[in-house]
C-alpha cells in the first residue's frame, strides 16, 4: 500500500508538484470549477429574472389580472406558464414572489450575521460573565422550535414582509452567535491577538481589525445554506398564512392557493414549487462548493 | 465482581439523570416564564381577539375581568405555574374545555405519525448508509448524496403535495388528507398515516444517511482497530457492521434524540396540508384565536419534551460508551 517507491524515484530530481499539473488534476479542477460556478450561475440567474425581470420585459401586474382569463393552462397565449384562480399572470406572480423569498433571505440571514456575529464574537472574545449572559439566553431562544416562533411572532405583530423577517431573525441570531463564538474561542489565543493586545489595542479594535478578517470567512458556507433555510421558512410561513399576506404573490401562498386545485390543476403548485425548489437548491450546492473548496476535501 | 461493576454503572448513571434532571428546572421555569411574558406582552389582546369587530373598550374591560387578565403580570404568572405544577392547566378561553383533555386528544395523532415516520426514516437509513459507506464516491454514494440533496432543497410541504399528487391524485392508492382514529379500524388508520410519514421520514432519511456515512467513512478511514479487524481478515461488511456502525453511531443518536423531542410538538407543516388533527393545527389555531392558556400549556409541554430528550441523548450516550460511562470522559 504505502510503498515509499516515488520518494525513491524522486531523489534529486526537483519538487515539480504543484507547478506541472497532470491531465487529471486538470479535469479535477474543471469539475470543481463547475461544481461552483453552476449554481452560483443560477442564483444569478434566478435573481435577475426577479428583479429585474419584470422591468425589462412587460408582464402583467401580479394581481392585476381578470377573472375571465382565470385558470389558464401553462403555454396559454400572453400566459406562458398560465393563470391562476383570479386569472392572474402565474410567471408574473412567481417572480414577484421571488423578490420576496430573496429579499427576505438575504434580510434574515444579513441580520443574523450582522447581530449574531457580533454577539459571538463578543461573548468569545470577553468570556466570563458576559459569555455566560449572551449565550445562555441565545440557547434558550433556540430551545424553542424555530417554526412556532416565527408565526407567534407574525401574528402578534401582523402578517407582513418585515415582520416575517424579523421573526425569522430569531433563530438566525442564535445559530450564528454559537458558530462564530466558536470561531473566536480558536483565535483568541493566538498569537496575533495576544500581541495586538499587548500594543494596547482596545477590544473594539481586536474584533473589527483582527477577529473579523479570520471568522467570518469561516461562516460564510452557513451564511449561504441559511439563506435556503430562511426561503424555505418564510415559504412556509406564507403557506401557513402567517407569511406575506396576499393578493401580495410570495412561492408559499401561491401553493397554499395551488392546493384546493391540486387535483384539477397540480401546475399551481408545481410552478412556484419548482422555483423554490431550484432556488433552495443552487443555495445549498453553492454552500457544498464552498465548503468543499475552503476545507480542502 | 461483576455485582460491583454493576452497581457502579447504576450509580454512575443515576447520577448524571439526577444531575441533569436537576439542571433542567431552571431552564423550564425560563422557558415558561418567557412564553408568559411574550403572549402577554405582544400587541392585539386576548379580550380584543375574542371580541372581534364587536370590541369596544368597555366589552374588553368586561372580558379581561372574567378571564382574569386584570391581575398584574406577576400574579398571574405564580397562579399558572402554581395550578400548571398541580396538573391543572387551566380552562381553553375559546371553548372553556380543560387544555389538559384537548392535549391528550391532539396528541395521539402527532405521536403517532411522528414515531411511524422515526422507524420508516431509520429503517431505510441504516442500511443504506452502510451500502453507501463501503464505498466512499462509488455510484451508491452518488446516487444517496444526489437523492440527499433534492430532500434537503425540497421543503416538507412541498414533498407532500407532490405526494398527494403523485399518489392520492394520479394512483388514487392513499387518501389525500385526514387522520383514521385506530378505534376505527386499524386497516384505513395505516392507509391514513402512510403519506404524512412518509414526508416526514424522507427529510429525515436524507440526514441520518449523510451524517451516519460520514461518520463510518470516518471510522473506516483513521482507526487502528479497524486495521486490527482487517489484518485478522475479517470482510468488509462484517467490519461495517460489527466494528465500524457501534462507533460511529453518536452523532445520528444526537440528532435522533432531538429530533424526537419535535414529537411532541407535531409536524405544523405536514398536519396542514394533510389536515391531521394533531398538535401543530392545535398550535396554529389556539395562536390565530389568541387563546394564550392552550399556547402556554403545548409550548410549555414541548419544551418538557425536548428538556427530556436530551437527558435521554446523555444516558444513551453512557450506555455506547464505557469511557462515558466510567466517568474517564467528561460527559
Amino acid at each position: 500500500m504505502a510503498v515509499s517507491l516515488p520518494e525513491v524515484a524522486l531523489v534529486g530530481a526537483p519538487d515539480v508538484s504543484g507547478i506541472i499539473s497532470t491531465p487529471f488534476d486538470r479535469r479535477q479542477r474543471r469539475r470543481e470549477n463547475l461544481e461552483l460556478y453552476l449554481p452560483l450561475t443560477g442564483l444569478v440567474l434566478m435573481a435577475l429574472a426577479c428583479f429585474v425581470g419584470p422591468l425589462v420585459f412587460p408582464l402583467a401586474g401580479p394581481s392585476s389580472g381578470s377573472i375571465v382569463y382565470a385558470n389558464l393552462p401553462p403555454f396559454s397565449p400572453g400566459h406562458i406558464l398560465g393563470t391562476d384562480p383570479l386569472g392572474n399572470d402565474l410567471l408574473s406572480r412567481v417572480l414577484y414572489g421571488g423578490r420576496i423569498s430573496f429579499e427576505v433571505g438575504l434580510g434574515a440571514q444579513g441580520i443574523g450575521l450582522f447581530l449574531g456575529s457580533f454577539l459571538g464574537m463578543l461573548a468569545g472574545l470577553k468570556g466570563g460573565i458576559v459569555d455566560t449572559v449572551i449565550m445562555r439566553i441565545m440557547d434558550m431562544l433556540l430551545a424553542f422550535p424555530g417554526l412556532i416562533i416565527a408565526i407567534t411572532i407574525t401574528t402578534y405583530l401582523g402578517p407582513s414582509e418585515t415582520h416575517v423577517i424579523w421573526a425569522i431573525s430569531f433563530f438566525t441570531v442564535p445559530g450564528m452567535a454559537r458558530l462564530t463564538r466558536a470561531h473566536t474561542l480558536r483565535f483568541r489565543d493566538r498569537e496575533f491577538v495576544v500581541s495586538a493586545y499587548l500594543c494596547g489595542r482596545s477590544d473594539r479594535q481586536i474584533l473589527l481589525r483582527h477577529l473579523v478578517p479570520n471568522v467570518i470567512p469561516n461562516v460564510l458556507t452557513f451564511v449561504s445554506l441559511g439563506i435556503g433555510i430562511a426561503i424555505v421558512v418564510e415559504a412556509g410561513l406564507s403557506f401557513l398564512g402567517f407569511g406575506v399576506p396576499p393578493p401580495a404573490p410570495s412561492w408559499g401562498n401561491m401553493i397554499a392557493t395551488g392546493q384546493s386545485y391540486i387535483a384539477v390543476e397540480p401546475y399551481l403548485v408545481l410552478v412556484p414549487g419548482g422555483f423554490l425548489f431550484f432556488t433552495v437548491m443552487c443555495l445549498n450546492l453553492f454552500a457544498d462548493a464552498v465548503r468543499a473548496r475552503i476545507s480542502g476535501v | 465482581m461483576k455485582n460491583v461493576g454493576l452497581t457502579i454503572v447504576r450509580s454512575e448513571i443515576l447520577r448524571v439523570v439526577l444531575r441533569r434532571l436537576i439542571q433542567s428546572i431552571p431552564v423550564l421555569l425560563g422557558v415558561s416564564f418567557i412564553v408568559f411574558l411574550v403572549l402577554n406582552i405582544l400587541p392585539g389582546g386576548t379580550a380584543v381577539a375574542l371580541l372581534g369587530v364587536n370590541a369596544t373598550p368597555k366589552l374588553v374591560h368586561a372580558l379581561d375581568v372574567r378571564l382574569g387578565l386584570d391581575h398584574p403580570f406577576f400574579d398571574r404568572y405564580f397562579h399558572w405555574l402554581w395550578q400548571a405544577l398541580h396538573g391543572n392547566l387551566g380552562d381553553s378561553l375559546e371553548n372553556n374545555l380543560p387544555v389538559a383533555r384537548t392535549l391528550g386528544e391532539r396528541l395521539q395523532p402527532s405521536l403517532e405519525i411522528g414515531l411511524a415516520a422515526f422507524f420508516e426514516a431509520l429503517i431505510f437509513a441504516i442500511p443504506t448508509a452502510i451500502a453507501v459507506a463501503r464505498r466512499p464516491h462509488g455510484v451508491l454514494d452518488r446516487v444517496n448524496v444526489a437523492v440527499s440533496m433534492f430532500g434537503f432543497s425540497c421543503p416538507t410541504f412541498l414533498l407532500g403535495l407532490l405526494g398527494i399528487i403523485v399518489f392520492s391524485v394520479n394512483l388514487h392508492w392513499l387518501p389525500a388528507t385526514g387522520f383514521v382514529p385506530i378505534s376505527a379500524g386499524l386497516g384505513p388508520n395505516i392507509k391514513s398515516i402512510v403519506l404524512p410519514s412518509a414526508t416526514v421520514a424522507f427529510g429525515l432519511f436524507c440526514g441520518y444517511t449523510r451524517i451516519l456515512r460520514a461518520d463510518l467513512v470516518d471510522q473506516m478511514r483513521g482507526e487502528d482497530y479497524i486495521m486490527t479487524a482487517r489484518a485478522k481478515g475479517l470482510s468488509q461488511w462484517r467490519i461495517l457492521i460489527r466494528h465500524a456502525f457501534r462507533n460511529a453511531l453518536f452523532n445520528m443518536i444526537t440528532v435522533v434524540v432531538l429530533n424526537i423531542g419535535t414529537l411532541v410538538g407535531g409536524q405544523v407543516l405536514v398536519e396542514q396540508i394533510f389536515a391531521i388533527p394533531g398538535m401543530g393545527l392545535l398550535l396554529i389555531s389556539s395562536i390565530n384565536n389568541r387563546d394564550i392558556v392552550t399556547v402556554q400549556a403545548e409550548v410549555t409541554l414541548i419544551a418538557c419534551a425536548i428538556v427530556a430528550a436530551n437527558l435521554l441523548a446523555d444516558v444513551l450516550y453512557m450506555v455506547l460508551d464505557p469511557r462515558i460511562r466510567h466517568g474517564r470522559i467528561a460527559s
